[in-house]
C-alpha cells in the first residue's frame, strides 16, 4: 500500500460542451465580464445562445480565454492580434494532430 | 546561489538602450511564449526572460545590477557584495510585470521577494470567494476507456504566514470519469484558492490531455491503430487478431486491401453517448529477401506478375 491510498478520492464534474455561463467563465479565468464580452465581439470565443444571459461557453473557451489573457499580458497583443494568433495556433495544432495520425511524429 | 547574466539572456550588451531592451523583450517573448512556442523548455526560457526584463527595463534595478560589475560569469557561485545596493530604492518595492513567484533565488537575493499587498477589498473585510485554479493533467487512454482513479501532484504559488509567495506542493487522488476526452475539463469544487474573509474556496479546473500511447492514437473520440499485415493477407484477405484497448478482437481484412486502407470498427472508440470509432490502418510489411528460398519466390513474382506500380507516373 503506498501513501496515495491514504488520500481521499475526489470526484469532480466534467464540464460538458456549451455548459459554462458568462459568470462561470469569468470566475474560472479571473477576468471581468466586460473583457469576455469584448472577446465574444471579436469572435475569439463563440458562445451558444443569442443573448448575454443565455450565453453558454464550451470547456475549450476556458483554454482560449486564458491564452488570450497571457498573450495580452505578456506580449501586449491587441484583440485582433489575439484572434489571429489563437486561430493560427489552433490550425497548427490541428495540422500537428493530423501528422500524428498519419504516423509522422 | 548562481549569478545570472541578464544581458546574455536577452542577447544584449551593457550599452544597449532602454529601447533595445524593450525590443529584445518583445522579440524573445514571442519566440518563447508558452502559448506560441514549440521550442523545448520554452516555459523555463520565458520565465528567465521575464526575470531579466524585470531588472533591465527598470533603470533603478538595471543600474544596481550593473554595479555588481562585469566579471561575473553566468552560473558562477554568487554572493552580493556588502552595501552593493546602497542608494537604491527598490528594496521591497513593487514588481511591475512578470510572474514574480517564479523568479530565481539570485533575483530575490538582490531585489527582495515579491511581497503580498493585501487588496483594498481584503482590507475592508469583504467575504470574497477564492480564485479558481487551473492545471493540465496527463492521463492514459485506458483511464478514459475504463474510468480510473489517478494521483496527481500540483504545485501552486500561495502565501505563507508572512505574506510571501511560496510554491506549495500537494497531492490529490481524483476520479477519472469513463469516456473523458482530451481537452475536456473536470471541475473539483472547493479545491481552488482559499477565499478571504468568510468566502468560499474557488474550484480547481483540470484540463485533460492524453499521454502518447505505444499502440494507439486518439483524435477526438476516435482511436487509431497502425496494423502491420503481410502482402498476402492484404491481397488475399484474412482474419487476424487485432489488439484494441478493450482486448483482442478478430478482424476480417478484405481481399485486395491496399497500403493505408482504413477499416472502421464502429463504436469501439472512446465511450460516450455516441461513442467514437476504432480505425485500423493497414501497413503492408514486406518480407525480407534474405534467404535463397525467399529470393526464388520474389523472382517468381517478378516473372509471373504483370505489375507496374509506376504506371501513373507514365514510365
Amino acid at each position: 500500500m503506498n501513501s496515495h491510498d491514504l488520500l481521499p478520492v475526489h470526484t469532480g464534474t466534467v464540464i460538458e460542451d456549451d455548459s459554462l455561463t458568462l459568470e462561470q467563465l469569468c470566475q474560472a479565468c479571473g477576468v471581468h465580464a466586460e473583457w469576455v464580452i469584448s472577446l465574444v465581439e471579436e469572435s475569439i470565443i463563440e458562445p451558444q445562445g443569442d443573448e448575454i444571459h443565455l450565453w453558454r461557453f464550451s470547456g475549450a473557451s476556458l483554454v482560449r480565454v486564458r491564452s488570450a489573457l497571457r498573450l495580452q499580458h505578456d506580449l501586449g497583443v491587441n484583440l485582433a492580434g489575439i484572434a489571429l494568433a489563437l486561430d493560427l495556433i489552433e490550425e497548427l495544432e490541428n495540422l500537428r494532430a493530423q501528422l500524428n495520425i498519419m504516423g509522422h511524429d | 546561489m548562481q549569478y545570472k547574466d541578464y544581458y546574455k539572456i536577452m542577447g544584449l550588451s551593457r550599452t544597449s538602450t532602454q529601447d533595445d531592451v524593450k525590443r529584445a523583450y518583445r522579440k524573445l517573448a514571442r519566440k518563447y511564449h508558452p502559448d506560441v512556442s514549440k521550442e523545448k523548455d520554452a516555459e523555463a526560457k520565458f520565465k528567465e526572460l521575464g526575470e531579466a526584463y524585470e531588472v533591465l527595463k527598470d533603470p533603478q534595478k538595471r543600474a544596481a545590477y550593473d554595479k555588481l560589475g562585469t566579471n561575473w560569469k553566468a552560473g558562477e557561485e554568487f554572493r552580493p557584495p556588502p552595501n552593493w545596493d546602497e542608494g537604491f530604492e527598490f528594496k521591497g518595492g513593487g514588481f511591475t510585470g512578470g510572474d514574480a513567484s517564479t523568479f530565481s533565488d539570485f533575483f530575490e537575493q538582490l531585489f527582495g521577494r515579491a511581497g503580498f499587498r493585501p487588496s483594498a477589498q481584503g482590507q475592508r473585510g469583504f467575504d470574497q470567494r477564492g480564485q479558481d485554479s487551473h492545471a493540465k493533467i496527463y492521463i492514459d487512454l485506458e483511464d478514459s476507456i475504463h474510468g480510473s482513479t489517478r494521483n496527481i501532484s500540483l504545485s501552486t504559488p500561495g502565501m505563507d504566514a508572512q505574506g510571501y509567495i511560496q510554491v506549495k506542493h500537494r497531492s490529490l487522488n481524483i476520479k477519472i470519469p469513463k469516456g473523458i476526452k482530451p481537452g475536456q475539463h473536470i471541475r473539483l469544487s472547493g479545491q481552488g484558492d482559499p477565499g478571504s474573509g468568510g468566502g468560499k474556496a474557488g474550484d480547481l479546473l483540470l484540463e485533460i490531455a492524453f499521454n502518447s500511447h505505444p499502440l494507439y492514437r486518439v483524435s477526438g473520440t476516435d482511436i487509431y491503430l497502425d496494423l502491420p499485415v503481410t502482402p498476402w493477407e492484404a491481397a488475399l484477405g484474412a482474419k487476424i487478431k487485432v489488439p484494441t484497448p478493450e482486448g483482442n478482437i478478430d478482424l476480417k481484412i478484405p481481399p485486395n486491401s491496399r497500403q493505408g486502407t482504413k477499416l472502421r470498427l464502429k463504436g469501439r472508440g472512446l465511450p460516450a453517448k455516441t461513442p467514437g470509432d476504432f480505425f485500423v490502418v493497414l501497413q503492408i510489411a514486406l518480407p525480407p529477401a534474405n534467404t535463397e528460398h525467399a529470393k526464388v519466390i520474389y523472382q517468381k513474382m517478378q516473372q509471373e506478375l504483370d505489375f507496374n506500380p509506376r504506371l501513373s507516373l507514365g514510365v
